[in-house]
């Protein structure tokens, strides 16, 4: 068991040293890998639901956009008036000065915390009485109106989009927006991870998972189910407005239905990149992400005006041959990595009978 | 377990040797190429407007290199542009155009489709002081925002109709019109719309319809039924290609008189081709007609343009070619009067940019919007089942009087 433990320190303390060395060894890619960080907490906190519950939810893209227009609008807000900033036409220039800028994305990115996360306790209160298949059409729906319902809020900038604050002038250093929307990423990603490994030794995962295997048995064995499903819920929704928030200050411009409420592309992505992984494990989504990351990154761009196709075409793949995703493949493979004894006498016992 | 972690430490070693021999990217000037970035709306809905602005920058690099290209210190160099697919989507633009520059070392860009998109790539030549030259962000909101870097040879989108509420001001002598309009939820549109409600403001019209049309347009007729209860002066739409073409749809469906109809992107979509006679009559605000008679040695004038993006693509070219093509040129210049591939200098000569292409006058203003250049209507008129689109305005270039009102569709036949 020790021997094991210290196995995943060395994994666990190569990869953060790759990770705080990556923006200086990689220079040029600071931004795609500030996209990594924030595609892999998106698949982590999908698969909280989708694999460890067991319901597949589109809705999670609403928390991401709340974030996102919630840390830009209060980063705005605390030192200017939003709707002129907002304004279509937007005669005026306010600038933030140093301290501002970092103060605003701050506390921004707190509430985008906290608000999405209580936006999902009262979602989830409404329609996680639903079931499979309803369930996942009623959440589709959430992000397609949160995105039409956006586009058309004056205050922060409707159709015309938002134009989140531009980093300080004062630091001169061009590459000092990429390393601190990297490392920003970077951090969530660690929190994100360590949360979500608590949970998998936690008494919660077990429950998500009884949930998952058959909610009216863990209904009669007297778990409050309905509590855990909000509760789950709200733990992804917090770490999907983070996430939001970080991405909207990269971007740095907003548009309703192309940006944050996006489910078309991040909505899609984030399912797939669990899927891809291996739903209902911890590694399936990180690994899913950094392999979709990399596909999308590397490949899309030499076959241009076809990566749709190519994508429909991995989707296709992926389920076909890797319905439980790279992880579950690899489980099946090699059973015993994993921890999974099997009685040689007994299989072969079973081979025989056949 | 120890096998996954040495093929894991391995398979990471090789990532990571494979991208750091990649960062050692080439840069701005390679040989005798000066190289151009671009992402540009290949799929998603801006894909067919995409496509005019690609096809135009590419026949302006074409005729460019084949004229003899761009001499910088002596030395002729040729245009070559990086091209990447953004997708319609403002994120993914962005992202994009960090790639361009911090990968593939462009120092020179040329703008995306649309202004949503160019709102998203903006901030991001800014921060590395990349010069870009757009030709498809009209939203007035790109020019109050400081940038030192951008430089747009079109007219803001707010004037893209004001001139047809005047018109329709004027017809109905002098005094205010009744107005209806419905407008696309993005930058553009919405910036279109402002400039009706200053327009309005300003001759004492009455809106009495104001709708938002969502992004993936395929249906007004909510709007319409509207219109047709209450009967306004003027119809004014705008929501790019698809707005354009889903208007004349439904309008000639549901046999909506109105008699005066204002549009963007009738030329994009190619109304009088694809609609016809339903289109006739429809008002149409343009950056560029090929009848305007300025005149380049490149392309020669409009007309030749276009006869030569025929031969080429073969469609005639909507506007949205012809100021791409435009941006080309304008770069030549600026490098020839810069004499120098520094940054900042090329910059400052693109500043000082005062030019006449066969798309228009060029001199930019602080914001870096193009001054020098009217936008003009156009109208869609037929013979027998033949359309075409002729200039009612401004008055210097007019080859057609303004028909209005629109006959009713009871009278059309």
């Amino acid at each position: 068991m020790n021997k094991v433990k210290q196995k995943d320190l060395i994994l666990y303390s190569g990869l953060i040293i790759l990770g705080l060395a990556a923006p200086y060894l990689f220079s040029a890619f600071k931004v795609q890998l500030t996209y990594l960080c924030v595609l892999i907490v998106l698949a982590m906190t999908w698969n909280l639901q989708g694999g460890e519950m067991g319901y597949n939810t589109f809705g999670n893209i609403l928390f991401y956009g709340l974030g996102m227009y919630l840390t830009a609008s209060v980063q705005v807000g605390m030192f200017f008036p939003l709707a002129e900033w907002t304004e279509s036409g937007g005669e005026k220039t306010f600038v933030h000065t140093t301290a501002q800028y970092f103060q605003g994305i701050g506390v921004g990115l707190l509430v985008s915390a906290i608000i999405p996360a209580i936006v999902a306790g009262a979602i989830g209160y409404a329609i996680l009485g639903l079931r499979g298949h309803y369930f996942a059409i009623c959440t589709l729906g959430l992000g397609i109106a949160a995105g039409e319902i956006a586009g058309g809020i004056e205050i922060i900038g409707a159709g015309q989009g938002f134009t989140t604050p531009p980093f300080p002038a004062e630091i001169v250093d061009t590459e000092a927006r990429g390393k601190f929307f990297y490392f920003l990423s970077f951090a969530l990603l660690i929190g994100t991870f360590i949360f979500v490994k608590y949970i998998y030794g936690s008494r919660f995962k077990l429950i998500l998972n009884a949930i998952r295997d058959n909610e009216d048995k863990a209904e009669a064995m007297g778990i409050q189910t309905m509590k855990y499903k909000i509760t789950g819920w709200m733990c992804s929704a917090f770490f999907c407005g983070l996430a939001g928030g970080i991405m909207g200050g990269l971007i740095g411009y907003i548009d309703s239905t192309d940006v944050a409420f996006d489910g078309r592309e991040m909505g899609v992505f984030m399912v797939l990149m669990a899927i891809l992984g291996g739903k209902g494990t911890l590694w399936g989504p990180v690994i899913g992400a950094t392999l979709f990351h990399f596909f999308k990154e590397g490949l899309w761009t030499l076959i241009l005006g076809w990566q749709y196709v190519a994508l429909g075409v991995l989707i296709v793949v992926i389920v076909i041959y890797f319905p439980e995703g790279l992880m579950g493949w690899l489980r099946e493979k090699y059973p015993e990595r994993f921890g999974e004894v099997i009685d040689e006498k007994d299989r072969k016992a079973q081979v025989e009978l056949k | 377990m120890n096998k996954l972690v040495k093929l894991f430490i391995t398979s990471i070693s090789a990532i990571t040797l494979a991208l750091v021999s990649f960062s050692s990217s080439f840069a701005k000037v390679e040989g005798d190429y000066i190289v151009l970035g671009s992402a540009i709306s290949l799929t998603g809905k801006y894909s067919s407007n995409g496509v005019h602005t690609q096809n135009g920058y590419n026949m302006a690099v074409e005729r460019i290199n084949k004229m003899g290209g761009v001499e910088v210190q002596g030395k002729k160099y040729k245009f070559e542009i990086i091209y990447y697919d953004d997708e319609s989507n403002p994120k993914r633009a962005a992202q994009l155009a960090e790639r361009l520059i911090k990968q593939d070392g462009v120092h020179y860009m040329l703008g995306p489709y649309s202004s949503g998109l160019t709102k998203a790539i903006a901030p991001v030549t800014e921060k590395y002081k990349i010069p870009m030259v757009e030709a498809n962000g009209a939203s007035r909101s790109l020019f109050t925002k400081g940038y030192k870097y951008l430089f747009a040879v079109l007219s803001p989108a707010n004037q893209y109709l004001e001139v047809a509420i005047d018109l329709a001001v004027e017809k109905n002598g002098g005094k205010g019109v009744r107005i209806a309009q419905a407008f696309e939820q993005d930058a553009f549109s919405q910036d279109v719309r402002l400039g009706i409600l200053d327009a309005a403001k300003r001759t004492g019209s009455e809106i009495i319809i104001d709708d938002k049309l969502p992004k993936e347009l395929n249906d007004m007729a909510a709007t319409l039924a509207k219109v047709k209860a209450t009967k306004p002066d003027v119809l004014v739409v705008s929501g790019h290609t698809k707005g354009a073409l889903t208007a004349i749809r439904q309008i000639s469906e549901m046999k909506v008189d109105v008699p005066m109809l204002a549009m963007t992107h009738c030329d994009a979509a190619k109304l009088s081709k694809q609609h016809g006679k339903k289109s006739e009559y429809a008002l149409c605000a343009s950056q560029w007609h090929k009848n305007l008679s300025y005149k380049d040695k490149f392309f020669g004038g409009g007309k030749k343009y276009a006869r030569d993006f025929q031969k080429e693509f073969g469609y005639d070219p909507p506007y949205q070619s012809a100021e791409s093509s435009a941006a080309l040129l304008v770069f030549k210049d600026a490098f020839e009067r810069a004499n120098s591939f520094d940054r900042d200098a090329v910059r400052d000569a693109l500043v000082d940019t005062e030019m006449q292409t066969f798309y228009g006058n060029i001199k930019f203003g602080p914001g870096g919007q193009n001054i020098a250049k009217p936008m003009i209507l156009f109208q869609v008129r037929c013979k027998g089942d033949d359309c075409e689109n002729r200039v009612v305005a401004p008055t210097k270039w007019a080859s057609d009087k303004f028909y209005h009102p629109i006959p009713k569709w009871s009278e059309r036949s």
